[in-house]
């Protein structure tokens, strides 16, 4: 199956995986960090 | 900048990746998600007048405390009643309403604090935040289960996660700026909803301006509908006046209502709940990590279980969810009883994954059984069950407790009973679910029913 494909017969041009990669990291590097404090936090359960 | 706004404006050129579709949910998500971190305030804003103590003139908790339930509430009232417009009026206008709402809601917030006037709080994140709370969590659904036809679960999974992940971020990130902006005059949180309300109008624009809608009749090259239908997957549509009427639609708010009030009780509890039944064994900062944690485990559910869901379908996910946390919720008083902190902590987060995943995973239920036409209004009407277990799971939680308590029962068994009664409305849950069959024929739209509604859509878009 394609994986990602939009309008009938179009697949995605390449460089619409750099506008992927962007968007992406855009919102994934603030929830990163979140993720990074919370589990900083958390492993105070385990000392 | 209506015509901006517009459907029209927004249908995908050929060549559009779908992978930019989701990022563009999280975007919104992400930043609506804060609401989870508001008792990051409670403690300033108690202390607004005393700064370095609550003296007479603050804030009490009490009065605080309706600030994020008014937002819940009203997150539940405004994604029912704006849902039908958000249906027509597209994702990106959506979005952009709930921008201005959330943004403005911590400004007027913000004067609140800075005038010392509650009211404004209520008014200001209570009442228009709870709108852009609502408004953009069902900005995005109905669009991503448009572009994944072949990944439903997937896809709102992956907005939903950043409704949980949300709460990561704005919690580091308050701390950060209380401290930047604190004084010897100042707790520094009117300089905080300001900069927060700033920082979340500007990237949930950049979401809604990110949204586009798949052409009619656009499927994943390579993707067929599946041959063999599933009963419990209909390629007819029900529309949001007549899914009111119908027993699957209250099945499914129960399903929601009884696996979200389960959850958010332990959520609520948490800290002093891990406290009290192995006092002495953890500590206040041992126990906020176990919140921590928790926090983690609800937002992995959310991707993981709507994804699986794609592969299992929804009802054999949900029956999961009631049968495995039922066990679960029952194993905590024999935890407690033989003293073993990792077997409470591994109970309560595999519970918090599946309380995630049942938020993650009810947006793909409803369209599976109503089709896909309405899936965000008649979302919209179901999220009003997150309203009324807002309430139900703390209170049961916390009431239940006092009554124990208040009998002579040992903190450290004081929750044994609120146990077995969240397995009880599991179970329940557990039996609507049992419950839910393909909607009865005729609940559909008929075909002119259907043409006539996408003519109004259209319309509505000149």
């Amino acid at each position: 199956m394609g994986m990602n494909h939009a309008g009938p017969g179009a697949p995605p041009s390449g460089s619409s995986w750099v506008r992927v990669a962007v968007a992406w990291t855009l919102v994934g590097l603030p929830l990163l960090w979140g993720v990074f404090n919370t589990v900083k936090k958390a492993m105070a359960l385990f000392r | 900048m209506a015509g901006l706004l517009s459907r029209e404006r927004i249908i995908a050129p050929p060549g559009f990746n779908r992978w930019l579709v989701p990022p563009a949910a999280l975007a919104i998500h992400l930043c609506i998600g804060q609401a989870y971190a508001f008792s990051v305030f409670k403690i300033p804003l108690s202390r607004a007048v005393g700064i370095t103590q609550s003296v007479p003139g603050d804030w009490k908790f009490t009065e605080l405390q309706w600030i994020f339930s008014l937002a819940i509430v009203w997150l539940g009232l405004s994604a029912a009643i704006a849902g039908r417009w958000l249906e027509r009026a597209g994702p990106r206008k959506g979005g952009v309403v709930a921008a201005f709402c959330w943004g403005s809601g911590f400004a007027i917030a913000a004067l609140g604090v800075h005038l010392h006037t509650l009211w404004l709080l209520y008014l200001g994140y209570g009442f228009i935040g709870g709108w852009g709370l609502g408004l953009g969590y069902i900005s995005p659904v109905s669009t991503l289960i448009k572009w994944f036809p072949d990944r439903r679960g997937m896809a709102t999974g992956m907005a939903i996660m950043g409704f949980g992940g949300g709460a990561l971020i704005a919690a580091p990130l308050s701390d950060l700026l209380m401290k930047h902006f604190a004084s010897a005059t100042d707790v520094g949180v009117w300089q905080t909803f300001l900069t927060m309300g700033a920082i979340y109008f500007v990237a949930m624009m950049c979401g809604a301006f990110g949204y586009r809608l798949p052409p009619p009749d656009w499927r994943p090259v390579g993707w067929t509908p599946p041959t063999q239908r599933h009963a419990l997957v209909t390629t007819k549509h029900v529309h949001v006046d007549e899914a009111i009427k119908t027993p699957q639609f209250y099945l499914l708010w129960m399903v929601l209502c009884m696996n979200v009030s389960a959850g958010i009780g332990v959520i609520e509890q948490a800290s002093p709940m891990i406290q009290e039944i192995f006092k002495g064994a953890v500590s206040a900062s041992a126990a906020a990590g176990f919140v921590g944690l928790l926090s983690l485990f609800n937002i992995g559910g959310r991707i993981f279980w709507a994804s699986l869901s794609d592969y299992i379908r929804r009802k054999p996910t949900y029956m999961i969810f009631f049968t495995l946390a039922s066990v679960l919720y029952a194993t905590i008083p024999l935890a407690g009883r033989i003293g073993s902190v990792p077997l409470f902590v591994a109970c309560a987060l595999i519970i918090l994954t599946m309380y995630g995943g049942g938020f993650a995973t009810i947006p793909a239920y409803i369209a599976d059984i109503f089709g896909t036409q309405f899936v965000g209004a008649i979302h919209g009407r179901i999220l009003t069950a997150w309203s009324i277990a807002g309430v139900l799971g703390p209170v049961l939680v916390n009431y239940i407790r006092e009554y124990q308590v208040g009998n002579g029962v040992p903190k450290a068994d004081a929750y044994n009973v609120t146990m077995y009664v969240m397995v009880g409305l599991l179970v329940v849950g557990f039996f609507c679910n049992l419950a839910v069959r393909p909607v009865a024929e005729r609940h559909y739209m008929t075909d002119a029913q259907l043409d006539a509604e996408r003519r109004l859509i259209s319309e509505l878009k000149r």
